[in-house]
C-alpha cells in the first residue's frame, strides 16, 4: 500500500511549488480582475465589481490604442522576422568556408538582454551623437538631424527593428533545423524536372517548411504580444502613446496608477489573446501532422 | 539517338579524388548498370551525368553535344532517387504532373499524359493520394511515373530498389526490365546489389575506388571476371577464392589439388563458383575437408567445408544432410571453369 502511494508523495513538493508560484497567482489575479482595488487606498482588494473592469476596457481609448499599437507591432515584427529568418537560413544552409564563424556571429544578438538592446539602440539613434543616426545622415543627407525616436512612425519602426534584430537569429536557427530535415532529393528532383531556383524555394522548400514556419510564427507572435523591455528602455511608450504596447500599458495601470483590479483584467485579456492563438496553433499543428502522417 | 559519352571525366572534392580520370560510352537504348560497393564513386558518376555534381575535368556528351555547363533541366534526363524524392505536399497526380507543368504543357494534355503514365505503372487508382499514404513500392512507382511522364532521352536511377523489401524488389525489378523493353530509353542504373545488376543490365560497369574495373555484359562478367575484386563481388554466394601455388600443372593448397593450365608459380588464387562444385563420396576428390556448415536456401543447400585455412562452399542438393565436422569431398562438375588470379596484383592469370 505504501509503495503504491510513494510516487504521489514524491510529487507533492513539486506540486506545492507549482501551486504557489503559478496556479495561486493566476487564480488570485483572475479573481482580482473582478474587483476594484486601488493600491494607493487599500492594501487588500476591495469589493466585487463583476465584469466592470472588462466593460471599461472595451471603451477606454488608451487601452484600445495600446491594443492597436500591439497589433501593428506584432504583425510587422512577426512578418519581418519570419521572412528574414527564412531568407537567411536559405543563404546559410550550404556549408561554406565561413560556416561556423557565421553561425557564432548570428547567435550574438539573441544572447543579448532585450533591455540592453533597447538602451543601445536609444543611444545609436540619438540625433546628436548616435552612431546609426549620424551614419545614416552621412550616407543620406536628407536624414541628417531626423529625430528618430521623437517621430511616432519612426519610433515604432525602430522598436520593430530592435525586436527583429533580436529574434531573427534564433528564428534562423529554427529554419536551418527545418531545412536540414527536408530530403535533398526533393530539391534535386525539382531541379531535374525543370524548376528554377525561385520555384524550388516557393514550390518545393516552403511548402515542406509549413510546420516549422507555423511554430515560428506562433512563438514569435506570443513573444511580440508580451513586448515590454525594449519599450521601457527605448521609447518609454512614446512619443505620446505611439509605442505603448499592451504589456507596457498593463504595467503602467498596475504599477504607476496602482489600479490593480483593472490591470488584472487587462492582463487576462492579454492572456486570453495568447491562449486563443496557442489553441489555434495546436489545432493547426495537429492537422499538419495528420496530413503528414496520413 | 541518346548516347552518353563520358570523356576523361574526373571528380575531386578538395584533395580527395572521388572519380579518377576515365571514359565510358553508354550506347543508345542501353541499360547500363554502375555496380560497386558503397563509396566506389558510382553515384557520383551518375550525379555528374545528371548535372547535380560539377565535374573537375573532362567532358560529358549527350547525343553528341557537350553538356558540361548545362543545368540538369536542359539535359533531357529524368532521375529516380533512392529515397524516391517525391514532393510530400503534392498528390500523386501533382507529383507526376509537375515536370510537365514546368515545361509549360497545357492542362488538357497534362491530364491525358498523367493518366496514360499512371496506367502504365498501375497508379491510376491512387492519383489523389499523397506520398505519405502510399507503400514503399507505390512510392517508387510514382517516382518512376514522374520520370517517364515527359519521355526523356535518358533515365538515371540511383539505387531505386534499395529501400524496398526483398519480395517487392524482385517484383519491381521485373517491372523495370519490362518498362525498359517497352520504352527503349537509354538507362544508367546505380546499385551495389549484384543480383540487380545481373538481371537488369545490358552491360555492367563494375567500379572500385572510383575506377571502372570491368565493363562488359553480365554473362561475360560472371564467366570471366577481370580480377579478384570482380570475382569476389559477382555471384551469390560469391566465388570460392582459394590461396595456393601451382607446381607441375597442379594447383595445391590444404585439401585442394586441382589440375590447371598454368606454369609453376607461387601466390596464386584459384577461383571456382559454388554452383560448379558437387558433393562426392570419392575420398580422392579434388577438394576435401571437414564439413563446417550446412545452409538450406530452399532450392539447394550451401555446403561449406574447411581444411586448415582453406574454406570452400558448394551448392548441393536441397536434401543433402550430413553431420558437422564429418569428412566431406567436393569435385568440380563437368565443364566447370577454374579462374586463376595473381594474389599480389589481383589480376586474372587465366
Amino acid at each position: 500500500m505504501q509503495d503504491r502511494l510513494l510516487p504521489y508523495w514524491l510529487l507533492v513538493p513539486a506540486f506545492i511549488i507549482v501551486l504557489a508560484t503559478t496556479i495561486y497567482p493566476l487564480a488570485y489575479s483572475f479573481i482580482t480582475s473582478f474587483r476594484a482595488w486601488d493600491l494607493t487606498k487599500s492594501r487588500r482588494p476591495e469589493g466585487f465589481v463583476g465584469i466592470d473592469n472588462y466593460i471599461y476596457a472595451a471603451s477606454e481609448s488608451q487601452f484600445l490604442n495600446s491594443l492597436w499599437v500591439t497589433f501593428i507591432f506584432v504583425i510587422t515584427s512577426v512578418a519581418l522576422t519570419v521572412v528574414l529568418a527564412m531568407a537567411l537560413a536559405l543563404l546559410l544552409r550550404r556549408k561554406g568556408p565561413m560556416h561556423t564563424f557565421t553561425r557564432i556571429i548570428l547567435i550574438l544578438p539573441f544572447a543579448m538582454s532585450p533591455a540592453l538592446i533597447g538602451v543601445s539602440y536609444r543611444f545609436m539613434f540619438n540625433p546628436e551623437f548616435g552612431v546609426l543616426a549620424n551614419g545614416l545622415g552621412a550616407v543620406f543627407p536628407a536624414l541628417q538631424g531626423v529625430p528618430w525616436l521623437a517621430d511616432p512612425q519612426l519610433a515604432m519602426g525602430i522598436l520593430v527593428l530592435t525586436d527583429v534584430w533580436h529574434w531573427t537569429p534564433y528564428m534562423t536557427f529554427m529554419c536551418l533545423g527545418g531545412l536540414a530535415s527536408i530530403p535533398r532529393e526533393t530539391e534535386e528532383a525539382a531541379r531535374i524536372d525543370g524548376a528554377s531556383n525561385l520555384r524550388i524555394v516557393f514550390g518545393i522548400i516552403l511548402p515542406q517548411m509549413r510546420g516549422v514556419i507555423l511554430v515560428m510564427a506562433v512563438l514569435k507572435t506570443i513573444f511580440a504580444l508580451k513586448m515590454f523591455d525594449q519599450v521601457v528602455t527605448l521609447t518609454g511608450g512614446g512619443p505620446g502613446t505611439s509605442t505603448e504596447t499592451l504589456a507596457y500599458f498593463i504595467f503602467n495601470v498596475g504599477f504607476r496608477w496602482f489600479d490593480m483590479g483593472y490591470a488584472s483584467a487587462l492582463a487576462w485579456i492579454l492572456t486570453a489573446i495568447m491562449m486563443f492563438i496557442s489553441i489555434w496553433y495546436v489545432r493547426m499543428l495537429l492537422s499538419e501532422r495528420k496530413m503528414a502522417t496520413a | 539517338m541518346a548516347e552518353v559519352r563520358l570523356v576523361d571525366i574526373e571528380k575531386k572534392y578538395g584533395n580527395f579524388l572521388a572519380v579518377p580520370k576515365q571514359s565510358l560510352t553508354i550506347h543508345d537504348g542501353e541499360f547500363l548498370v554502375l555496380l560497386g560497393p558503397s563509396g566506389c564513386g558510382k553515384t557520383t558518376t551518375m550525379r555528374m551525368i545528371a548535372g547535380l555534381e560539377d565535374i573537375t575535368s573532362g567532358d560529358i556528351m549527350i547525343k553528341g553535344e557537350r553538356i558540361n555547363d548545362k543545368p540538369p533541366k536542359d539535359r533531357d534526363i529524368a532521375m529516380v532517387f533512392q529515397n524516391y524524392g517525391l514532393y510530400p505536399h503534392m498528390t500523386v497526380r501533382q507529383n507526376i504532373e509537375y515536370p510537365l507543368k514546368l515545361r509549360g504543357m497545357d492542362k488538357a494534355s497534362r491530364k491525358d499524359r498523367v493518366m496514360e503514365t499512371a496506367e502504365k505503372v498501375e497508379l491510376d487508382a491512387l492519383l489523389e493520394r499523397r506520398p505519405s499514404e502510399l507503400s514503399g513500392g507505390q512510392r517508387q512507382r510514382v517516382a518512376l511515373a514522374r520520370a517517364i511522364v515527359r519521355t526523356p532521352s535518358i533515365f538515371l536511377m540511383d539505387e531505386p530498389l534499395s529501400n524496398l523489401d526483398a519480395k517487392l524488389r524482385v517484383t519491381m525489378r521485373a517491372e523495370l526490365k519490362h518498362l525498359h523493353h517497352e520504352l527503349g530509353v537509354t538507362t544508367v542504373y546505380v546499385t551495389h546489389d549484384q543480383m540487380e545488376a545481373m538481371t537488369l543490365a545490358s552491360r555492367v560497369a563494375v567500379m572500385r575506388e572510383g575506377r571502372i574495373v570491368q565493363l562488359d555484359t553480365p554473362k561475360k562478367i560472371y564467366a570471366e571476371p577481370a580480377d579478384l575484386f570482380v570475382a569476389g563481388f559477382i555471384g551469390s554466394p560469391s566465388m570460392n577464392l582459394i590461396d595456393g601455388a601451382v607446381k607441375g600443372g597442379v594447383f595445391r593448397t590444404d585439401g585442394v589439388e586441382v589440375p590447371v593450365d598454368l606454369g609453376d608459380r607461387d601466390g596464386v588464387v584459384l577461383g571456382i563458383r559454388p554452383e560448379e562444385l558437387e558433393i562426392t563420396q570419392d575420398t580422392d576428390a579434388a577438394i576435401g575437408g571437414k564439413l563446417y556448415a550446412l545452409e538450406l536456401t530452399g532450392e539447394s543447400t550451401l555446403v561449406t567445408l574447411r581444411n586448415g585455412p582453406t574454406s570452400v562452399c558448394a551448392r548441393g542438393h536441397a536434401d543433402f544432410e550430413a553431420d558437422i565436422d564429418s569428412p566431406c569431398h567436393l569435385v568440380p562438375k563437368d565443364g566447370a571453369r577454374f579462374h586463376l588470379f595473381d594474389r599480389a596484383s589481383g589480376e586474372r592469370l587465366r
